[in-house]
């Protein structure tokens, strides 16, 4: 494998990471050019192609599928395994990582997207069950400038430790703030309830919530 | 000792330091989702690993058929135990290599005897469901109890599976018998504390399991590349083992040069610095199959303790007035499987709650039963273990003397120096007096308060020394690069925030402002924020303001030069420009000199200065090596006291239905010096959380017919949720005492505890529970099932 130069970093700042988050975004494949088997690697210039060479070389196997999934408001169509989980697919077809794997079975949130409205937890949907909905993970919402507030009083409240769960309440976060742009403190603890910080920062959720939610209210007036 | 050697340790104005909502270098990115951990990595082509695990708590493979497995599409390498690049890879120099990976498995789920490598994680597991394993199931013990009791039981481990010891110390005092290593350390005179006793009270602690501390699954990635510049031979690039470059480089006989890592981001690594095997054979399985391999560990994998269980039986004598004569502290502690951290064990035996009492008759007989229950890397979050079981003694005593458990605490508190100074410690007295205004103190012997709703009332509280260990040196490195200071490192980010307080620090010296600090992320750099104990991060920040005052005598010594000898005007410089005006700094020393709000100025009168951009042009580096002077208290390994912390909690108790609802937590702490006010009142957060999770919710389970956990996975296994906790009131006093920078020495997990809900129980029902206190074991400690 080819070794691009090691790259060093300095401070993150918002215009930064909102710029990584559309890159990643933009960087998404929008169609299908070739098609890799997944148990041997070859690569097929059609999916017809690639059929056949399951039914020649592994008939045994289940054929892989092309599923269009609608993620951040870009169409994109993948080739995957029919069993394969939203989170899956974000990460390993589509290069998205916001959506953290921690439970793998619906009960920490990390993984949190949202799906027509509605958070929802990748790691329990087939991504194949996700083609006509309309998907926004937090790199969507990262690169919305509309969502600035509530990424800044995220930083400027600490909401986070080692960050890894804090995507996956953003998220929920932002689904709250759509169908509820004013949540007093129990209903953010209510919504936030599926989602798990191991570092144990709840507290500082509610105080950044709240804030982002009375300035995206004076921005919007 | 506070920052007395240090350059400006005694600073009275803060202008940055300590201020809140100074977002994180990194927090952007951790917010965005940008943020990569090691799981978070993929490579072009590349392959996936897993290990098989024992389904059995302690087996032993005696072959492998991998025909089958083979046969699985998709499949690229499988690797057994005995394969030759598995023996004496990240072993010792010396003695016989060993395998690895080995053959035989202390727990259930451990890695053992096979690696498969493959083109997905799904052909990974299929080919590990095809192996054909002949396991010889072996006799376990994963119950504590039993396995500290029962010397008839067979025994679990062989001497060559003994793990090598790790840095904690806490070494055999006699010889092992059978299961059971002994570790003894006896102080004083017992048959005097003995005698000098009025009373002498027995009691029983249970020191659970508390586990998953880490958020993100472990693992790694890596590959191996061309890299002509650093020397022949393939370079390695892995991501994942955050920290642990130079581990992984030694690992596989590279140089620190020949070895990439980018990454900063890891989850929880509050302690738990050891690699796990997902994150160490990455570069193995890569050089033999010439691709990327993943590897990353699943949930239910990366269940490792965060502290092992620990059951303690004490017996302690007062007299009554209530003064502690004697401590004689049994304890029978979860070796857990080989490698495990003595820290878990007896490491912590050395210091602690018994040495800060003025009785010096203290006894601590410890025996570490050898377990096939789980694994304890490094340290933990609640350290010393024994803290709760002496503030339980301290609420028993009080009951039965019908004291305030503050009394009978102040009464036995040594002094500041020595545990015969009588002298109060000012810290403790501080907390105190605020603690008991903050949380509304009002104490009540057993079962003596109903709430309105008739719900039993309790309340305790805890006082707990910040056990620091900070013995790290730190290389520091500063620049001054076109008007910007720059402060490289190579990370990491794990959630302490300690490279945002060196930042903080060196705007405080340079007069600068936080976001004028350019923190400059780079593997290859030495610099790493994170020491050794509570006070590393405050440790770090002592050594970057040496290394602050150092660039400033270079700054203002360049500024002189440039002010005395300005550079000729070019010809380029004149247009539109007029007269330049005079330098203010010009004909001065760097002595009259200061750096205020962004300018080189006079001291004499600061309004006369030049921007630090425009004061210079040269490009400076400063650079400091060294430590702060040691904390008070590891001089003293707990016998001296500097800083304090207490905590007091109130529950209501329902009688009914066994449920316990915290009414309030509250914390008063002296970090010394607060350094980052908003991420310090989070791991107050935290260590609240880390304690109601192990009192409440927390409970790690093994079928005790087979010795398998039940319950490794985050639904069974019960972490608080957000609407759990509750808030906790906080106060914070700056004494200025610590060590490290200002005078700070940091909190972190030290007010983490077991048994201050357990106490608040106890006080509203008289009865004790052993954590965590569901309401199926409050109903049956209060005989109602």
């Amino acid at each position: 494998m080819e070794e691009k130069k090691a790259s060093v970093g300095a401070r993150v700042t918002q215009e930064a990471a909102a710029g990584q988050a559309a890159a990643a975004i933009n960087s998404m494949p929008a169609a299908l050019t070739t098609f890799r088997c997944p148990l041997d690697g070859r690569v097929f210039a059609s999916y017809a192609d690639l059929v056949d060479h399951y039914n020649a070389e592994h008939p045994d196997s289940v054929v892989p599928i092309t599923v269009n999934l609608t993620i951040n408001g870009k169409n994109c169509e993948i080739l995957l395994e029919p069993h394969w989980t939203l989170k899956q697919a974000l990460q390993f077809k589509l290069g998205l990582t916001g959506a953290k794997h921690m439970c793998d079975r619906g009960a920490c949130g990390s993984c949190t997207v949202i799906m027509d409205g509605r958070p929802i937890l990748s790691c329990q949907i087939l991504a194949a069950e996700c083609e006509g909905f309309a998907i926004q993970t937090v790199e969507g919402i990262a690169a919305d400038p509309k969502w600035k507030p509530l990424i800044d009083a995220y930083c400027k409240w600490d909401a986070m430790q080692c960050g890894y769960c804090t995507p996956g309440f953003l998220v929920t976060a932002k689904c709250l703030l759509d169908r509820n742009p004013h949540p007093t403190e129990t209903e953010i603890k209510k919504a936030l309830s599926g989602n798990i910080c191991i570092c144990g920062t709840y507290p500082r959720h509610s105080q950044a919530i709240l804030e982002a939610a009375e300035i995206i209210g004076k921005e919007g007036n | 000792m506070a920052d007395i050697a240090g350059k400006n340790g005694q600073r009275e104005e803060f202008r940055v330091v300590g201020k809140p909502n100074k977002p994180g270098i990194l927090s952007y990115a951790q917010a965005s989702g940008v943020a990569k951990f090691g799981a978070d990595y993929t490579a072009p082509d590349m392959l996936h690993a897993k290990f098989l695990r024992s389904p059995y708590a302690h087996a032993k493979i005696n072959s492998i058929n991998t025909e089958k497995a083979w046969r699985v599409p998709g499949v690229v390498d499988i690797v057994l135990w005995d394969d030759p690049d598995l023996m004496g890879l990240g072993g010792m120099p010396f003695g016989p290599p060993k395998s690895y990976l080995g053959n035989v498995a202390h727990q259930e789920n451990q890695e053992v005897g096979a690696i498969v490598v493959a083109e997905s994680e799904d052909a990974c597991e299929e080919a590990l469901r095809a192996l054909e394993v002949d396991w010889e199931v072996l006799p376990f013990i994963v119950d504590l109890r039993e396995g500290g009791t029962n010397p008839d039981l067979p025994v679990i481990r062989s001497p060559e599976d003994e793990g090598g010891g790790d840095m904690f110390g806490g070494r055999p005092s006699r010889p092992k018998e059978g299961n059971w290593s002994f570790t003894d350390k006896i102080e004083g005179d017992m048959a005097a504390g003995e005698a000098a006793a009025d009373y002498v009270i027995e009691y029983d602690t249970n020191m659970p399991i508390f586990a998953s501390l880490i958020p993100n699954a472990t693992g790694s990635i890596a590959w191996w590349f061309d890299d002509p510049y650093h020397g022949p031979g393939k370079s390695l690039h892995i991501e994942g083992a955050v920290q642990r470059r130079g581990n992984i480089a030694q690992m596989y006989h590279v140089s620190n040069e020949k070895c990439v890592q980018e990454g900063l981001f890891h989850g929880g690594k509050y302690c738990d610095w050891s690699l796990r095997k997902s994150q160490e054979i990455t570069p193995l399985l890569a050089k033999r199959t010439g691709r990327p391999v993943r590897c990353v560990n699943t949930r239910e994998e990366t269940f490792d303790f965060l502290m092992n269980q620990r059951l303690c039986h004490l017996r302690i004598g007062f007299t009554k007035e209530g003064l502690i004569t004697f401590i004689d502290d049994q304890s029978i502690a979860d070796g857990g499987r080989p490698g495990n951290s003595s820290f878990g064990t007896t490491g912590d035996m050395g210091y602690g709650p018994y040495y800060t009492l003025k009785c010096e008759n203290i006894s601590q007989r410890y025996k570490v039963v050898d377990t096939n229950t789980g694994m304890m890397y490094t340290s933990g979050q609640h350290c010393p273990f024994n803290w709760d079981t002496l503030t339980m003694g301290i609420h028993i005593i009080a009951e039965k003397l019908g004291m305030y458990p503050i009394d009978v605490a102040r009464l036995n508190l040594h002094g500041p120096t020595s545990q015969k100074d009588t002298d109060r410690v000012p810290s403790f007295e501080y907390c105190l007096e605020e603690g008991k205004k903050l949380a509304d103190w009002h104490w009540h012997p057993n079962r003596a308060k109903r709430l309105p709703d008739g719900r039993l009332h309790g309340a305790s509280f805890r006082y707990q020394m910040c056990p620091r260990h900070a013995f790290s040196g730190y290389d520091c490195k500063l620049e001054l690069r076109n008007g910007v200071v720059h402060l490289p490192t190579q990370g990491p980010c794990t959630g302490i925030y300690a490279v945002e307080a060196n930042a903080m620090t060196v705007a405080e010296e340079l007069g600068l402002e936080y976001e004028d600090i350019s923190v400059d992320f780079d593997y290859r750099e030495t610099f790493t924020p994170v020491g050794g104990g509570s006070d590393g991060t405050t440790a770090s920040s002592w050594a970057m303001k040496e290394c602050a005052n150092i660039l400033k005598e270079k700054i203002l010594e360049s500024a002189i030069r440039a002010a005395n000898n300005p550079p000729p005007p070019s010809m380029f410089g004149g247009f539109g420009g007029g007269p330049k005006k005079e330098n203010p700094l010009k004909g001065h020393t760097p002595d009259e000199l200061d750096m205020i709000g962004g300018m080189v100025c006079l001291k004499s009168d600061p309004s006369q200065g030049m921007p630090l951009k425009q004061a210079t042009s040269e490009n400076l580096f400063a650079t400091y090596s060294g430590r702060p002077p040691a904390s008070l208290w590891s001089l003293g390994m707990g016998k001296m006291l500097d800083t304090m912390n207490t905590a007091y909690c109130e529950v209501a108790v329902d009688e009914d239905t066994g449920e316990v609802e915290i009414l309030k937590l509250t914390v008063v702490a002296d970090p010394g010096k607060v350094m980052r006010l908003t991420s310090l009142e989070s791991q107050i957060d935290q260590v609240m959380f880390f304690s109601q999770g192990c009192q409440l919710l927390e409970e790690y389970v093994y079928d005790q017919h087979t010795g398998v956990r039940l319950n490794a996975n985050m639904i069974d296994y019960k972490k608080p949720t957000p609407m759990d906790v509750p808030s906790v009131n906080r106060k914070f006093l700056e004494s200025r005492a610590g060590n490290a920078a200002y005078g700070a020495n940091g909190i972190s997990h030290s007010l983490c505890n077991t048994h201050l809900i357990i106490i608040a129980i106890y006080n509203a029902t008289g009865v004790w529970v052993d954590p965590p206190a569901t309401p199926d074991k409050v109903l049956k400690a209060l005989g109602k099932i």
